[in-house]
């Protein structure tokens, strides 16, 4: 027996990897999984486990090396977001034909909603796409548990097997139960066969129907051996709708009967829904004749069924084709399965309060004393006729300074610049670009779209906003900062100029971007160099992120109410917290509450309203 | 015991779920909570669902949480919906006046909830320099002064003394006696 603790679901999946003997464990950052990789270093170090722990410079990267370092027998696994997948998607779908050696784990946290994504996309059909196994937990300590099993799975079958926690088991706060570490003692041995470890498309033609065949036994080993993942929970007497539910959605379900105390409902979870143990849903089915079925996001269940038409689901638009299934929803879909009436969200008079308060949810913005607005600031007053593709990070939220056109996914700020190149270049324009990126991105995925746009010759700026850290996630490291997860490891920092430099750039300049003027002065030059060249031109705009909390000159700013002419030039293109515009007093005001004395809107208003308080400065 | 706690990302929320745990673990019973990581961090909107007993989902229905603790005034008043009939809050205002509204006051009346409001901003300027870091031991100590939800100031005293980092730990207990304060004996 085990203690009890409260971990963060993240927490729980870290424990069971270290626990279940995982000697190399490879992620990269990005809500809801970030909290996995450095939880795993904590409990190896905790527990005195050799595990390897990377930060890998993107997903891709991380699968490969993980997966390979499976083929010599030892247990490994990648970790990453969902949206991540798709970066490794190439590695995903070659290695599922593998006869693998050692097991192979694969976690991706998916983001129904989304919280924090670009997509709210289902890595279980992923796990369809590919042919893998897939888990799919309803909570922290399931989590936990299916850790193991998968390992087990995939050292069974000798294929990869996928753990798919949705964010509301990633971000669950429970006590689970820990355990100690299974010493499996493996030594690395790789043997070499390139039958199973050369991906020719001669060994394809044997590899996908053994690959065929495994997905085969593993859906058999579901229907019979996972009673603990794949359960029916009874109606009292006759049932009046029969309930399939996996995730999250299943734990939801269950709180709300408890809270109903209802017994004529019957459930059937599914902890397992790739491959679907079909012969067990369609058993359920023949049973009832009122079925609804709950699952994040995509119709997963549904689609591995024969026969669907009986079912309520996301297929036919009974349950909402897109968002989370909160527990609001839920209890309305069951409801109106049921034909019962629906709660009146008996609130109007809060609504109305509501309205005539104009209260109203209030967007992420960036930090207070963030290099980034700043950065931003600077671009747009050196080119304001510019078009500003971005990238992913906290700098998205440069929405808000009206300072990111375009985001597609990591990496294509770069290439959308190239992008937006091209199609002017061809009416015979100059229209000036700034591609805005973020030091771990661009070692994610930006030297690519760099070294073709030097390649192909694309006249754009690109500004780097280096503020050592992968902040949007928490504040990782990455190559820029150089170091390591685990106690007593050491890694070597990479600097952005000599890559840059390296990639064949000949204009790049570093500046401190809390001096907007002189960071402007840079920008219209780089600009001028990479028209004149057919170039890019790269600006590094270097100031550590504020999460960091290093030491910087605090001054202390005031607006002048005799100054201030209320145009909101302020708040429309610096947009900082600790400056909001009081809509009474027509004027913009420091709110003590968010400012952190960066001291750089002094330099924002046209009218020099903000002032710096004399004496104050330390 | 079911808690939603509300504010602004940045104010420090999950320290509060943190000691509601700590707590309901001595005291042998279950947690489920929810948190918010990611993007919404950023200063924007957050919440925190959190259930102390036999529970399978981390998430609070709307209309089914015992106690609202926010952080922020407008937060809460957003999030009101997420109590119970009977259900009570704890609200840190800065504009008390705006409390005032008329369909808010029936709202709260017709629900008959309690709100207790505190001007968490204005305490914390007067009494600890400004430091607006430790609202959150504030509103729990306001929580128990207030006789709201069934934890003694005792063991949130006890809990914070565990959890709060060494530099803070003072800080932190004065900011939940001055909470505590606000409400108790009045
Ligand atoms: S976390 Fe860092 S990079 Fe992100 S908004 Fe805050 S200061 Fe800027
Ligand atoms: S502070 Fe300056 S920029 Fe802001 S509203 Fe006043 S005059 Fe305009």
């Amino acid at each position: 027996m085990g203690n009890k603790v409260i971990l963060l679901g993240n927490e729980a999946i870290a424990r069971g990897i270290v626990e279940a003997g995982c000697d190399v464990a490879v992620a990269y950052p990005g809500t809801p999984s970030s909290e996995i990789l450095p939880a795993v270093a904590k409990y190896a170090d905790e527990l005195g486990t050799r595990t390897a722990v990377e930060w890998a410079v993107n997903e891709k990267v991380a699968f490969e090396v993980a997966a390979t370092a499976s083929f010599t027998g030892k247990r490994t696994c990648a970790i990453m977001k969902q949206v991540g997948l798709n970066v490794a998607a190439d590695p995903l779908m070659s290695v599922a034909h593998f006869d693998l050696a050692g097991g192979f784990l694969i976690v991706s946290a998916d983001d129904p909603g989304p919280h924090s994504s670009q997509t709210e996309q289902d890595s279980r059909y992923f796990a369809m796409f590919a042919k893998v196994p897939c888990f799919d937990p309803a909570s922290a300590q399931e989590a936990k548990d299916m850790v193991f099993d998968a390992f087990d799975l995939s050292e069974k079958y000798h294929m990869p097997v996928m753990l798919r926690p949705a964010v509301r088991v990633d971000h669950c706060r429970q006590d689970v139960e820990t355990g100690t570490v299974r010493d499996l003692a493996r030594k690395a041995d790789f043997k070499k066969d390139i039958r199973r470890w050369v991906c020719l498309p001669a060994h394809v033609k044997i590899n996908h129907p053994q690959l065929n065949a495994k997905l085969d036994s593993v859906r058999e080993d579901f229907e019979t051996a996972f009673g603990r993942y794949n359960l029916e929970i009874p109606a009292k007497g006759k049932a009046r709708i029969g309930i399939i539910a996996s995730g999250v959605s299943f734990s939801i379900v269950m709180d709300l009967l408890k809270e109903w105390k209802r017994e004529d409902v019957a459930i059937l979870k599914i902890g397992t829904p790739h491959p679907l143990p079909v012969k067990m849903v369609e058993e359920f089915m023949a049973r009832h004749d009122n079925l609804l079925v709950l699952e994040e996001t995509y119709p997963v269940i549904e689609m591995q069924l024969p026969n669907r038409t009986k079912l309520k689901g996301r297929w036919n638009g009974f349950v909402p084709r897109a968002g989370e299934l909160l527990p609001e929803v839920i209890r309305d879909l069951i409801l109106n399965a049921l034909g019962e009436p629906v709660p009146e969200e008996g609130v109007p008079e809060l609504k109305a309060a509501i309205e005539e308060m104009k209260v109203t949810p209030k967007p992420p913005m960036l930090c207070p004393g963030c290099p980034h607005r700043a950065s931003f600031f600077a671009m747009r007053k050196a080119l304001p006729t510019g078009i500003y593709p971005s990238d992913i990070g906290c700098y998205t939220l440069g929405v808000n300074q009206r300072d990111v056109d375009t985001t597609i996914d990591m990496g294509a700020s770069l290439t959308s610049a190239s992008g937006f190149y091209l199609a002017y270049k061809t009416d015979g324009k100059d229209q000036p670009v700034v591609a805005t990126i973020g030091d771990s991105t661009f070692f994610h995925m930006g030297i690519l779209g760099l070294a073709n746009a030097v390649y192909n010759r694309h006249a754009f700026v690109l500004a780097i906003l280096d503020n050592s850290i992968t902040a949007m996630t928490g504040g990782q490291s990455n190559p820029n900062v150089g170091e390591k997860l685990r106690q007593g490891d050491e890694g070597r920092r990479i600097e952005i100029e000599p890559v840059v430099r390296g990639c064949g750039v000949s204009f790049v300049k570093v500046v401190e971007p809390y001096d907007t003027a002189d960071s402007a002065e840079v920008f219209k030059e780089a600009w001028e160099h990479a028209k004149a060249n057919r170039e890019p031109a790269v600006v590094i705009l270097r100031h550590p992120c504020m999460l960091l909390r290093q030491k910087q000159a605090r001054v202390k700013v005031r607006v002048n109410p005799d100054k201030c002419i209320g145009c909101k030039y302020c708040t429309n293109f610096f947009n900082c917290p600790g400056l909001p515009f009081d809509e009474g007093a027509k004027k913009a005001r420091i709110d003590e509450r968010f400012c952190v004395q960066c001291g750089v809107c002094i330099q924002v208003c046209p009218h020099g309203a903000i002032e710096a308080v004399e004496g104050e400065e330390a | 015991m079911q808690y939603i706690i509300v504010g602004l990302g940045g104010q420090g929320i999950l320290f509060t779920s943190r000691v509601l745990g700590y707590i309901a673990v001595s005291r042998g019973e279950r947690v489920m909570g929810s948190e918010v990581h990611g993007m919404a961090q950023r200063g924007g909107s957050v919440i925190s669902h959190f259930k102390v007993g036999d529970y399978s989902s981390p998430l609070v229905l709307t209309g089914a949480a015992d106690l609202l603790l926010s952080f922020d005034q407008n937060e809460g008043i957003r999030n009101l919906h997420f109590l119970r009939k009977a259900g009570h809050a704890i609200l840190n205002v800065h504009a008390p006046e705006a409390m005032e509204n008329p369909h808010l006051k029936s709202f709260l009346a017709e629900r008959q909830i309690k709100a207790f409001c505190l001007p968490g901003y204005d305490i914390l300027r007067e009494k600890m320099e400004g430091r607006f870091l430790f609202m959150n031991a504030l509103i729990l100590g306001a929580m128990c002064g207030a006789g709201a939800g069934n934890l003694s100031i005792d063991e949130v005293s006890d809990a914070v003394e565990k959890l709060a980092p060494a530099k803070f730990r003072a800080d932190n207990l004065k900011a939940v006696n001055l909470g505590y304060g606000h409400f108790a004996g009045k």
